[in-house]
């Protein structure tokens, strides 16, 4: 795995590194970093625009928003990472599985994923937070519950591919029970494409996440993150345009720079052409 | 053999929309919300009044009971009558639909206008400044949440500008008489001239909106398919062959490399029929994903159930059109 | 590790001596629409040593949660139609009624709002709301809180229009200087029905109420007034007779009499009268029992149980007469799709969810409108319906957020305008379980809130505080009651007296 090094070895790979390194030391150390606490508003100080006490202003409390950008950094790196985690997780074992072994699970986890793909995000986000009732964990929940197809067909069609390798044929003819193949040489080959697909699916579930809030269903305003932060500034945009715009550069510039890593991810494991299951970016929209 | 195998992936895509239905039924059902409760809100009305209308709904009545006559309707070519609305769903939806087919369609030519040069250029010139500003356009493009950049499109070209309008599909001043439903067509039958340049404009911004996300995905496949193609060999030949450079990017290197883009496009557009609620509210679209989006918070599960089969419908659609096309532009791969 | 082990014991010590007093816990359940207040309250609350924390939900959700008892504390609105605390007040806090979400139960308020809603004489009415109003102050069973004033814009070449306490929009008289037509920017995605008995919400009525007349009409302020009715009387404690305006035509030329206006009633009255529905709208009208024709310009509403006069004038602004002939011939679906009222405009062409065109009737018995057509714009997007304004493509638009305000209000040629509110915010409390249960506590927190600062600063100053659920605009308020003060000291006190330790 030590070519993962070589993301380094281009200016651009260098680049999107330090910013992604910036952002996590950022939100690690946002007690020390931040002038004021992420929760302390002075209602008399609300909306008040970018100045030498507040650099980035103040939001619709009179909460700081410098501050709250950056403990936001730490709520939408967890969204990000952690649904990246457990939809990878979760699709890629489930994907290989399915894949290596073929059968009736490959069947019938294929024709639940047909459901889950043909049902629409928004509203299986929607049902689930209704369903789930509101909170960060049960908005990752809901980001996984189908999140994790896309991994699973990606791992799928990579263990398919590899099952037709040679390697596999030789292990399977010294012998080697199958799991160890499954684990031990098949997994290894699928991780590069998983990983790719990984970085470019932080900054979708982080977008996925503004978007919900846009509709009210996102992460609780109180807990400072970048998609709440944003479409709480969008009622008041035309007056206090740094309220969603500060948040809103602080998570381009991230999903920026994570695509970029993903993209010299891509060229240093992958340079050639994908088969379809990847040229369906992650595209950062959602209905 | 190939006519056969077609025929079965059409009628394989009937199980998945009706397990996507039944799915739906179940899924909204099982939610909190009573949806005759949030219809009346707060009005004055008595417990007899509520029990009548919830019988009359047949939200009384066992789910799987509710569940046979929303199959038994389904059968008939029944989609039900809207909980909220007390319109037929069939109508609803279709009064919504051409107003987000076209909405689709022009998000997809914007998509294509941009992306084509921008990743045709970007393959051509790869490695160069040009290249990397449009990667990173394109970056940009696709780590943006659409409603932010449709409230700062609004912001500049209708009220600072003042030369688009802000919202809506044509000015409350025209006259359209309804036969398509589609604005451009309509204007165009009705020979005003005047409207149909109207309900251009009033297009532009929510097709840009999404049209600019859409465009940075398509930009890296396409420059993606270019930059492989042109390292072929056939390409190798006809530039030694003496064909001006361009000439062999167009005609040679351009044509094979629209197979993947023809898949993005074509899954993008499926997707996008099923509507776009965030950008259809910003710019008062009154399209499909709205109507989806406010009959969930109501709870009429009618209404929804209806339009989630739809889409996974129009969703599965786009994949068979997709593979199809894929199929007929490169004979190499069968279905 | 020894020093480890040391430090684990004192910090248990600790944790173990503090459990003699605790302080007050609960969470703030609140709706999207409010997360602003509810994290100002939450501060608030914290800042006197109550350990308060917030969490948002779906306005349908958190209903069925509070209905469940689920909950200890979230907030809720509830609208009046009658401005009277009978559709208000009633239902929020007579036991076990239908928006009684805090289960509250007394007696005492019970039997007032039994006089209130059935004695026929004002006085007495008046007396028994404020009884009641006296008593749910003193039992505190939610936080008192406001009512949100109706914020709409509009360009200054706007006349005759001003907007009215329950959202209505009346353009019989309005209109725009340079044109002939007027655009409003309505605040919903989509009006629900053109036909009269199908509706509930108040954007319907807001267009219905142009197309269609009813037998009352109310002024920007609620006071009721003679409109296809011109005078009524009491006939016997059950039944009221109402004249009907003669020479009065719908706008296809079919003549308004007393068939109409009693077919217009049955159709909502009787079960399934609606191809099969039935109409969402009979309760607004009280114990009626039937309405019945005297003569062509004479009827009767008569009632099971007595109805108070007031209220069945304020019911009846809300009930649009719809033509029995015409209705009859082409069918519910056909009149949906085409409706045709008496009303000063007539309805021209439009789709519900995006735009509906009405065009003046020329013949309205009232004399013809100046405008020559009203169209309605559906703009669900608060910042585009404002930078429709802006651009100069809407002229009236509602629902204006109080933070955009002073924006609009810097721009020459368009204005805001305000009219009262009919609906009242406040914040339950779960009166059937710890901790609030305790009188004590509900009255420490109807103290510790400091509303003041809130309405100032969230709402921008355009919000009235309120004593209890009555609001000023409705019938029998009691006018020297005055508000819970911001009291901190006051609150931590009770918390003290209920066991609870403060800061």
């Amino acid at each position: 795995m030590n070519r993962a090094a070589g993301v380094f070895a281009t200016p651009l790979g260098r680049i999107s590194a330090t910013i992604v390194a910036t952002y996590v030391l950022a939100a690690a150390l946002a007690p020390v970093l931040a002038p004021y606490g992420p929760e302390a508003g002075d209602l008399a100080q609300r909306l008040a625009p970018p100045s030498a006490q507040h650099w980035f202003g103040t939001d619709s409390l009179g909460r700081d928003i410098l501050t709250r950008t950056l403990y936001g950094a730490r709520v939408s790196l967890l969204v990000g990472i952690l649904t990246v985690a457990i939809t990878a997780a979760f699709g890629t074992v489930v994907g290989a599985v399915g894949g290596f072994y073929r059968g009736a699970f490959d069947a019938v986890v294929g024709r639940v994923t047909e459901l889950l793909l043909a049902f629409p995000y928004l509203i299986f986000a929607i049902g689930m937070m209704a369903f789930l009732g509101p909170g960060f964990a049960n908005l990752v929940a809901a980001l996984s519950l189908k999140g994790w197809v896309e991994f699973y067909r990606l791992a799928r069609g990579e263990t398919l591919d590899q099952g037709q390798r040679e390697y596999v044929e030789a292990s399977r003819a010294l012998g080697q029970k199958r799991p160890r193949t499954l684990f031990r040489e098949v997994l290894p080959n699928v991780l590069p494409a998983i990983s790719v697909l990984s970085t470019l699916r932080i900054g979708y579930f982080m977008v996925l996440e503004a978007s919900l809030s846009f509709l009210g269903v996102g992460i609780p305003p109180n807990i400072p993150a970048w998609g709440s932060m944003i479409s709480e500034g969008r009622g008041v945009l035309f007056i206090a345009w740094w309220v969603s715009t500060i948040p809103g550069i602080a998570l381009l510039v991230l999903v920026l720079a994570i695509n970029l890593l993903g993209e010299s991810l891509q060229e240093v494991y992958a340079p050639r052409n994908k088969r379809r299951g990847f040229a369906r970016p992650a595209v950062g929209k959602v209905r | 053999m190939r006519l056969t195998k077609l025929l079965e992936r059409v009628l394989s895509a009937i199980p998945v929309a009706l397990g996507v239905a039944v799915l739906a039924f179940m899924f909204l059902r099982f939610l909190p919300g009573d949806p005759v409760e949030i219809m009346l809100g707060d009005t004055q009305v008595s417990q007899q009044q509520l029990d009548s209308l919830r019988s009359q709904l047949h939200l009384d009545k066992p789910l799987l009971a509710q569940l046979g006559i929303f199959l038994s309707g389904l059968i008939r070519g029944d989609l039900g009558v809207s909980i909220v609305k007390n319109a037929p769903v069939a109508k609803l939806i279709g009064d919504t639909l051409p107003a987000t087919i076209e909405l689709t369609i022009a998000t997809v030519l914007v998509g294509i206008l941009i992306a084509m040069p921008v990743g045709i250029i970007s393959a051509v010139r790869a490695g160069s400044w040009l290249d990397r500003t449009a990667l990173s356009g394109a970056l940009v493009g696709i780590s943006m949440p659409a409603f932010w950049f449709g409230l700062l499109m609004i912001l500049l070209f209708a009220v600072e500008l003042r030369v688009l309008p802000t919202s809506g599909r044509i000015a409350a001043t025209m006259v359209v008489d309804k036969t398509t439903g589609f604005m451009l067509v309509d204007t165009l039958l009705a020979g005003n001239l005047k409207a149909f340049g109207g309900a251009l404009k009033h297009l532009i911004l929510p097709a840009l909106t999404l049209g600019v996300v859409f465009a940075a995905v398509l930009a890296r496949v396409v420059r993606t398919s270019m930059l492989e193609v042109l390292g072929k060999d056939y390409v190798t030949t006809a530039r030694a062959k003496g064909l001006r450079e361009w000439g062999v990017i167009l005609k040679h290197a351009l044509r094979n490399a629209l197979i993947p883009a023809l898949t993005v496009t074509g899954l993008q557009f499926g997707e996008l029929l099923g509507g776009n609620m965030i950008v259809e509210t910003v710019f008062a679209w009154p399209g499909l994903g709205r109507l989806v989006v406010s009959s969930i918070f109501a709870r009429d599960y009618v209404v929804v159930q209806a339009a989630v089969m739809l889409y996974a419908l129009t969703y599965v659609g786009a994949n068979l059109v997709v593979d199809a096309l894929y199929t007929l532009l490169n004979p190499r791969i069968s279905l | 590790m020894h020093r480890m082990k040391w430090l684990l014991i004192s910090l248990a010590a600790l944790v173990f001596m503090s459990a003699g007093a605790e302080k007050l816990t609960f969470v703030l359940d609140v709706t999207e629409n409010r997360s602003d207040e509810g994290q100002a309250i939450v501060a608030q609350l914290q800042a006197i040593g109550i350990d308060a924390s917030l969490r948002v939900w779906q306005s349908t959700v958190l209903r069925d949660e509070m209905l469940a008892g689920n909950r200890s504390a979230s907030t809720s609105d509830w609208g009046s139609a009658y401005f009277d605390p009978f559709d208000l007040a009633i239902p929020k806090l007579r036991t076990k009624d239908r928006g009684n979400y805090s289960f509250y139960s007394n007696p005492a308020v019970d039997e007032a709002f039994r006089i209130a809603s059935t004695s026929i004489d004002d006085a007495t009415r008046s007396e028994a709301y404020l009884t009641a109003q006296r008593q749910i102050f003193a039992d505190a069973p939610l936080v008192f809180s406001y009512v949100l004033q109706n914020i709409e814009a509009a360009s200054d070449n706007v006349r005759g229009w001003e907007p009215a306490a329950d959202n209505s929009e009346n353009f019989a008289r309005a209109s725009v200087i340079g044109s002939d037509t007027l655009v409003i920017g309505m605040r919903v995605d989509a009006i629900v029905t053109l036909d009269p008995a199908m509706y509930r919400d108040r954007d319907t009525e807001a267009v219905l109420r142009n197309i269609f007349d009813a037998l009352t009409i109310p002024t920007a302020q609620g006071q009721v007034q003679p409109h296809l009715a011109t005078a009524w009387r009491v006939v016997d404690p059950l039944t009221y007779e109402f004249d009907l305006r003669s020479g009065v035509t719908f706008s296809n030329g079919e003549v308004l009499d007393a068939d109409d206006v009693v077919f217009t009633f049955e159709r909502i009255l009787t079960e399934g009268a609606i191809d099969g529905a039935t109409s969402p709208r009979a309760g607004l009208l009280g114990p009626i029992d039937h309405v019945e024709k005297v003569d062509a310009t004479t009827v009767r509403f008569v009632y099971k149980e007595t109805f108070p006069q007031e209220l069945v004038l304020q019911a009846l602004t809300h009930f649009q007469i719809v033509p029995k002939d015409y209705l009859s011939e082409v069918g519910v679906a056909a009149f949906t799709a085409k409706p045709i009222g008496s009303g000063p405009f007539a309805y021209a062409r439009g789709a519900l969810d995006s735009q509906v065109v009405l065009e003046a009737n020329p013949t309205h018995w009232n004399g013809a409108p100046e405008l020559k057509s009203v169209v309605w714009q559906m703009m669900p997007e608060a910042s585009t319906r404002i930078a429709a304004l802006l651009a100069g493509e809407v002229h009236v638009i509602q629902a204006v957020p109080p933070d955009l305000v002073e924006r609009i209000a810097s721009v020459p040629g368009v204005g805001v305008h305000t009219a009262l509110g009919t609906r009242s915010y406040q914040i339950e409390l779960n009166n059937a379980a710890a901790p609030f249960n305790d009188t004590r506590v509900r009255q420490a927190l109807n103290y510790a809130i400091d509303w003041d600062s809130i309405l100032k600063n969230i709402y921008r100053g355009y919000a009235d505080r309120l004593s209890t659920v009555f609001l000023p605009s409705g019938f029998g308020y009691a006018q020297d009651l005055a508000p819970y003060p911001y009291d901190p000291a006051k609150a931590k006190e009770l918390l003290r007296q209920a066991g609870y330790e403060t800061n």
